[in-house]
């Protein structure tokens, strides 16, 4: 007798459950609209009151203007070559680190995870002020290398920690397998563990790479040349202006999207599971 | 010759990133600290001041009031993230249809940057021109237009409404995987025992992922309490220092008024807080496990 009720009552409850997502769901995605249909409208049909939920006329203008009337072409490369050089250069550090801390012992090894662990409780404003100075002191102040080097040391931390985390669900046995065959410890990491670290690597890959990608800050004040700033201080610096124009803002808004999704879409699962793993090991 | 052998491969492994760390972690960390010494301006004045910087900072109403202001931000934002945060990932751990759109479409507002969604916010909460006056117009809520960031008894509502919206998926995201480490039997025993629904949330699932909700936790106030781009887009401080979060106001008296000093004191204390936070956090759940 009790079964069907125990059916109805789940089903019930399920719909309940998809009730509140589905709202979440339009919480989430209205903004998204919004910001694509303000990029397709042209400048009268913005500021028309009452505002139209869609665009008339459909108007594709504010997706060429950002390339000829602004540098977003600069932008883009800008924000392209110091996300990914920072990506790579932080997977290579902190696999090196994270191998390291998993497999060996070292003079100093508990306090350089604990000062690793302390890092991120740094305010970033902390770290602003001296990299000004020393990058200002060493000239490369308003380089690339200059944006790159603050980013690496951001992502260092927590992903030397999580692919530490990482290495540690390795088997040792495999590395001492590899030793017994002759190779050396660089060649044992590169040719036998490396290979099957692809999952973690990806995870601290996507960690810093959205990091870099989204970045301000530091962005904002280590660059002042208009040919080396990124993307977010592109659109920041559009708001400046007096009439603001929102088409335009909300194109570029949606193009520096575009990555971000491509990188969500392929690599998200490695990013979910790793992240908390990597957190919780904390 | 193995011992050898691997005392030569740690060096491979560990002088890299121990060489970064000390480049670009310790040194500028220690820079920085240094900087809080002295009365400077980066070029030819450099005149040390001793705890000079530091008596100032607390003497400053303003820098006190901008704490108060990002204590009672972050405190109010983390809440709101770990309630909006644990109400969908239990709804997500949940066996329903189409569990990964949900929470792909759940993740946006984490992963883009903070500056799209502040000035997506802003123009959606334009006064004269943006849709949410209309909408809230038209349903009849609001009789006339309101200025949401531009007044004083607003903006910081309106600031912590925003940035629990961007920032609640990490805290599903992290909750959801600790959910997902629970057992299953951990539940088929409890309801045999007797449990209903809440017994089992409170007895089985907050138990089981304590770890992870004090690390998320930790991880969620220390970047919350740092929050520089949002406030900066938004309000940029205003109206009336109301919104003024201490980030952005150590970046002000730094790169505005160039009181370089007196700035560095200032993150000196914000790192000292953070740590504190820190600290407070794991004394809490060691207490609460024991």
């Amino acid at each position: 007798m009790k079964r069907p009720n125990n059916k109805i009552s789940k089903y019930n409850r399920h719909n309940a459950t998809y009730i509140i997502l589905i709202v979440a769901s339009v919480i989430m995605l209205f903004p998204i609209f919004w910001m694509l249909s303000t990029s397709f409208k042209n400048m009268t049909d913005i500021f028309k009151m009452p505002p139209s939920f869609l665009p008339k006329p459909f108007d594709m203008s504010a997706y060429h203007k950002i390339w000829i009337n602004y540098p977003f072409v600069n932008y883009f490369a800008n924000s392209l070559i110091i996300v990914f050089a920072s990506t790579i250069l932080s997977i290579i550090l902190s696999c090196l680190g994270g191998y390291g801390a998993s497999r060996f012992h070292f003079l100093g090894k508990g306090s350089f995870l604990t000062f690793l662990l302390i890092v991120q409780m740094f305010p970033p404003i902390m770290m602003l002020i001296p990299f000004y100075v020393m990058l200002t002191n060493y000239g490369i102040i308003n380089t690339h290398l200059g944006v790159i080097l603050p980013y690496v040391s951001f992502a260092i931390p927590f992903c030397t920690w999580m692919m530490m985390g990482y290495f540690d669900t390795i088997p040792k046995s495999i590395d001492e397998a590899a030793y017994i065959d002759g190779c050396s410890s660089l060649k044992t990491f590169l040719r036998v563990v490396l290979p099957i670290s692809v999952p973690g690597m990806a995870a601290t890959g996507i960690y810093t790479f959205l990091r870099g990608w989204n970045e301000y800050m530091f962005a904002l004040t280590l660059v002042s040349s208009e040919k080396m700033k990124t993307v977010p201080v592109g659109i920041a610096q559009l708001t400046s202006e007096n009439r603001t124009l929102w088409n335009d803002m909300m194109a570029a808004s949606a193009v520096a999207g575009i990555p971000i999704i491509i990188i969500f879409l392929f690599f998200q699962k490695y990013l979910i599971s790793n992240l908390a793993a990597g957190a919780i090991k904390q | 010759m193995s011992s050898f052998k691997s005392r030569f491969g740690k060096f491979i492994f560990l002088v890299p990133s121990v060489m970064f760390v000390l480049a670009l972690i310790i040194y500028p960390m220690i820079y920085g600290m240094g900087l809080s010494f002295f009365n400077t301006n980066l070029i030819n004045r450099w005149d040390f001041k001793g705890f000079l910087n530091y008596k100032n900072v607390f003497n400053n109403d303003y820098f006190m009031s901008s704490i108060i202001i990002t204590l009672k931000y972050t405190i109010i934002v983390v809440a709101g993230h770990f309630v909006v945060g644990m109400l969908f990932a239990l709804l997500l751990n949940k066996n329903i249809k189409n569990r990964a759109i949900f929470r792909s479409i759940l993740m946006i507002p984490w992963l883009f940057p903070e500056i799209v969604f502040g000035v997506l916010w802003k123009w959606i909460l334009n006064p004269t021109y943006g849709i949410f006056n209309f909408m809230l117009i038209n349903m009849k809520i609001l009789s006339e237009p309101t200025t949401w960031l531009g007044s004083v008894e607003h903006a910081f509502n309106a600031l912590c409404l925003i940035s629990i919206w961007k920032g609640f998926p990490f805290m599903m995201l992290m909750l959801l995987a600790g959910l997902q480490s629970v057992p299953t039997d951990l539940y088929e025993a409890g309801e045999l025992d007797g449990c209903n629904r809440w017994d089992s949330l409170r007895y089985i699932t907050i138990p089981s992922i304590m770890p992870v909700i004090t690390v998320s936790l930790i991880l969620d106030t220390v970047s919350w309490f740092r929050q520089y781009d949002l406030v900066s887009i938004l309000t940029a401080g205003g109206p009336n220092n109301s919104t003024m979060l201490i980030s952005r106001f150590i970046y002000d008296k730094a790169f505005q008024s160039f009181d370089y000093g007196e700035a560095s004191a200032m993150a000196v204390i914000v790192f000292i807080i953070c740590c504190v936070i820190g600290f407070i956090y794991r004394k809490m759940t060691t207490v609460n496990s024991e």
